[in-house]
């Protein structure tokens, strides 16, 4: 029940999963098979503890929602947990957590996810409670007069009186003119505020179907009981018809976009993003990581330029970083943030010259051989460390599947990585960080409204 | 939006201590037979309570005075190792902040070595090293590959940063620069700025009272020369716990011990901070210009080794210590929509930490939630838990123990946190054995004995607005209205 994942892929290795000659070792067995509905299930044994992790994927985020109706998917997410068929509400949860279970949901502008890590001989109890509410969910309108409610809050407590969350959400509402990314995956308050019971049974009944969900099944388990399991509680969930989800595109070049916010915060700040195609909609793969390792470059670490330069070198911030998400269902965003070093007396103009002076960097100039081997034993190292986490690793096989890419490519990560040559690298931030593409927002304090703007 | 001052994020917050769940116990008597009718997944299990991952828990103390945690855990080829010092902020001895700055201060330099070049070491390997301070202890990790080609490397710098730590001026001054960032960003956060009036109401005079991280006005004096003092002492090889998890044979861990400790200042663990005094009872508010008004409620709680832990640990799962289907979570949240979360903890510490309930609610409806949640903490204080309530939440801690341990990352957190503690290597099914045992009136006795529905510190932050009343209770419908069509 969080809006969760605004998906920072922070480092490179968010997702990947493993080239296995590089590593000792050896890899799970993964599985991949789809029931007669159309429901399609992948099971990764890892048989290192007792548990096991059951994701279940919709393809249904607020990306797919439209003006008026936003926050559906998120208030949808909210009241799968107010009674199906066999259970009224709460019940459900309140049985996974006397078996000891964890339990709970989020939602993204690509995804509705829900989740339950548990004792492994137990996962038939967390299948048939999923399949239940995927087949009969109650929506009753006295649970959802309750539970707006709850969702305001959530808003208030996350977005609104949180100045960082709020000039975010402005500035994706920005930065994304073309798509439904520009949607906040929590809804505009006004929308909370005329939501109607009826939409929410509308957009169960148009998305929440087998043939559009992924299950994902990591732990101390064998494929044929899990297989078995799935049958047994999934398997007489009729096939429905989807409404085709066209892909979010956006403008390659809107034109430079600039807004100023004036919010109750102490320090300025600034963010910045180049509209930028992800894996789905790029013209060849090769930029896409060509991208990555850009955002690698600049934030990968204590040791990347952002922190070496801009912080450390010329303190001209107290914090700055670069993201981008290249596993989304459609187009996506470069970002970079930063916070001008107020004690020297930086301001966000000469932060904002500062990012790009790193991004003309990039062009100009290709990285250096230890910049890129560092970036590559972060990769490989990452590969590992996820594996200690039935919870990641499910992860990234459900969000890959679920923007319409293969968990395979998990594979084939590092060799696409290591493919990129600095030309690729150069050639991929002329091509995007330019200032057609470029969205920046100014964040200042509320008190600083009426001085001089350029201080 | 990834947070902006994200070094800062590695700097303290108040240590929730690591709660660990224990061990196996049968389950108490079941009463799902209701629930077992309708599901056929829950007819079939077979009432025991689950097994968990083998640890072959290893203790043993270095030469130099460290005490040592290990579990071999072969199946990935990494390792993972916590450095513990009883070296939080409660140290500061008077100069709030030396403790967290010392932490943020390791890895900017050591002989013939700059920040960058600490990084890109680290960062060159694939290794990830970690720091934080807390009220009662600091951390340093490191997670890398356990190959020796990583391996030895990653050591070897991890021990560099942890023993010979240079403190240079640049870094000193960019740093303490970063937290008094960090303090602007405070301003802007109404539930901060509750909880460092709720430390500074409870604790008054001892040193969990001042934040971790300091002050404005503590944070720019501190020198060099404190640092470098602090952590002679403070660093010293018997001030530390060693945990260490990974794929790695008793020999190699002995030799990494043996290796870390022996990099580290040599000196005795220091002594322990003594027990506060109550506070007064009583409100505070922090006027705040936000849509939600936040409250923490209060009391002192228990330090570590308190012998009612158990007792209260499950007490409290009941009242609000497992996000839903707690009271506080049932009456505040589901019957009334009034908030996005509620919870309840003892967070159980060298001395005795707080016992706080924490929620944040629309402006105009938190004196009416406020009263309801002192009358729903009164309630249970007075009947104690009902039977059901007990009989589930054990069963919930049974079940939910092979989760405790399944993760490399959370068996080096349940050693860190036994080995700082002084506790058993036995502790994980000693405290599931007890918990098992444990009857209402055994629960509400030391519920009642701990707490004082009377003697409440309560501080909210938000903006003072008409008060409305509460909406009415409604309970689940009792019959469930027609199915969706599909």
């Amino acid at each position: 029940m969080i809006v969760s994942a605004r998906r920072t892929l922070g480092l490179i290795m968010g997702v990947l999963c493993l080239p296995l000659a590089a590593l000792a070792a050896a890899p799970q067995p993964t599985h991949e098979f789809t029931l007669d509905n159309g429901l399609k299930v992948i099971v990764r044994e890892d048989h290192r503890a007792p548990v096991v992790v059951s994701q279940l994927w919709y393809k249904v985020g607020s990306s797919y929602e439209t003006p008026g109706s936003t926050g559906l998917s998120h208030a949808l997410e909210h009241m799968m947990f107010k009674g199906s068929r066999k259970f009224g509400p709460g019940e459900a949860s309140r049985i996974l957590r006397e078996l000891g279970a964890e339990e709970n949901a989020f939602t993204s502008d690509d995804y509705t996810a829900y989740y339950q890590v548990l004792a492994s001989d137990r996962l038939g109890v967390a299948l048939e409670l999923e399949a239940d509410r995927l087949a009969s969910l109650q929506l009753p309108a006295d649970e959802f007069a309750k539970e707006i409610e709850v969702i305001k809050e959530e808003r208030r407590l996350r977005t609104d009186d949180r100045p960082s969350s709020l000039a975010f959400e402005r500035f994706k509402a920005m930065a994304y003119p073309a798509s439904g990314y520009g949607i906040p995956t929590i809804g505009w308050m006004a929308d909370l505020d005329r939501m109607h019971i009826d939409e929410l049974r509308a957009w169960y009944r148009k998305w929440y179907a087998p043939n559009n969900a992924t299950l994902v099944v990591v732990g101390d388990v064998g494929v044929d009981e899990v297989k078995t399991q799935v049958q047994r509680y999934f398997g007489d969930i009729p096939r429905r018809e989807v409404p085709t989800a066209k892909l979010p595109l956006e403008l390659g070049a809107a034109g430079e976009r600039r807004t100023t916010l004036y919010l109750k915060t102490q320090l300025p700040s600034l963010l910045m993003g180049f509209n930028v195609p992800g894996l789905a909609t790029a013209e060849t793969p090769r930029q896409v990581y060509a991208l990555r390792l850009a955002a690698a470059l600049l934030d990968g670490g204590y040791s990347a330029r952002l922190s070496t330069r801009l912080e450390r070198g010329e303190e001209l911030v107290s914090g700055a970083s670069a993201w981008y998400n290249a596993f989304t269902r459609g187009d996506s965003l470069f970002v970079l943030t930063a916070t001008p070093n107020v004690q020297k007396g930086r301001t966000l103009e000469q932060a904002e010259a500062g990012l790009w002076r790193e991004l003309e960097e990039l062009k100009k100039t290709p990285p250096s051989a230890a910049e890129l081997a560092r970036v590559r034993a972060q990769v490989i190292a990452g590969l590992v460390f996820e594996r200690d986490s039935i919870t990641s690793q499910a992860t990234s096989i459900g969000q890959l599947e679920t923007v319409g890419l293969s968990w395979q490519l998990i594979d084939q990560e590092l060799a696409e990585l290591e493919a990129v040559t600095p030309a690729d690298i150069q050639q991929a931030a002329r091509t995007f960080f330019v200032r057609d593409r470029l969205s920046v927002a100014h964040v200042l304090p509320e008190e600083s409204r009426n001085e001089e703007s350029r201080p | 939006m990834k947070t902006e001052h994200r070094r800062l994020g590695l700097l303290g917050l108040i240590l929730s201590s690591a709660l660990a769940l224990g061990a196996c116990a049968s389950l108490s008597a079941p009463t799902l037979s209701g629930d077992a009718a309708k599901l056929q997944s829950l007819a079939e299990l077979d009432g025991q309570a689950p097994t968990r991952r083998t640890l072959e828990i290893q203790t043993w103390t270095t030469p130099q005075g460290a005490k040592v945690l290990f579990a071999p855990a072969h199946e990935l080829p990494m390792f993972d190792l916590r450095l513990t010092f009883a070296a939080g902020s409660s140290q500061d001895n008077g100069v709030p902040g030396l403790a967290t700055l010392t932490n943020a201060m390791l890895n900017e330099g050591v002989p013939g070595k700059d920040v960058g070049t600490i990084a890109a070491g680290f960062e060159g390997l694939g290794a990830e090293f970690g720091n934080g301070a807390y009220r009662d202890m600091a951390v340093a990790s490191l997670r890398s590959l356990s190959a020796r080609e990583q391996r030895d490397p990653a050591l070897a710098l991890f021990a560099e940063v942890l023993g010979k730590p240079t403190f240079p001026e640049d870094s000193l001054a960019r740093i303490k620069n970063q937290l008094l960032a960090g303090f602007e960003f405070q301003k802007q956060n109404p539930g901060k700025l509750a909880s460092l009036k709720l430390f500074e109401r409870l604790y008054g005079q001892h040193p969990y009272a001042h934040p971790s991280d300091g002050t404005a006005q503590s944070i720019p004096a501190i020198s060099r020369q404190q640092l470098q003092a602090f952590h002679a002492r403070a660093y010293a090889a018997g001030n530390t716990v060693i945990a260490l998890v990974g794929d790695l044979s008793r020999s190699e861990a002995e030799a990494i011990a043996n290796q870390v400790s022996a990099a580290l200042p040599q000196g005795p663990a220091l002594p322990r901070i003594a027990q506060p005094q109550a506070p007064k009872p009583g409100a505070s508010h922090i006027e705040f210009p936000s849509n939600q008004t936040h409250l923490l409620i209060a009391q002192l709680g228990i330090d570590r080794r308190d012998p009612d832990y158990a007792a209260l640990y499950l007490g409290n799962q009941i009242l609000g210590g497992s996000s839903f289907g707690t009271r506080l979570m049932t009456e505040v949240r589901e019957k009334r929509g009034l908030t996005y979360g509620v919870y309840s903890g003892f967070s159980a510490m060298q001395a005795r930490g707080p016992f706080m309930i924490n929620l944040q609610t629309r402006a105009e409806l938190s004196q009416g939630t406020l009263a309801l949640v002192k009358q729903l903490l009164a309630d249970y204080l007075r009947e104690g838990p009902t039977q059901q309530e007990l009989d589930n939440a054990k069963r919930q801690l049974a079940g939910s123990f092979p989760l405790s341990t399944a993760s490399n990352a959370d068996i080096v957190g349940q050693l860190a946190s036994m080995g700082f503690y002084d506790l058993p290597l036995s502790y994980l099914d000693d405290f599931m054995r007890d918990v098992q045992a444990l009857s209402i009136e055994q629960v509400k006795t030391a519920m009642a004995k701990h707490l004082d529905p009377e003697a409440l510190v309560v501080v909210s932050a938000g903006p003072t607005v008409a008060q409305k009343e509460l909406p009415p209770p409604t309970d689940r419908p009792a019959e469930l209205p027609s199915t969706v069509p599909h």
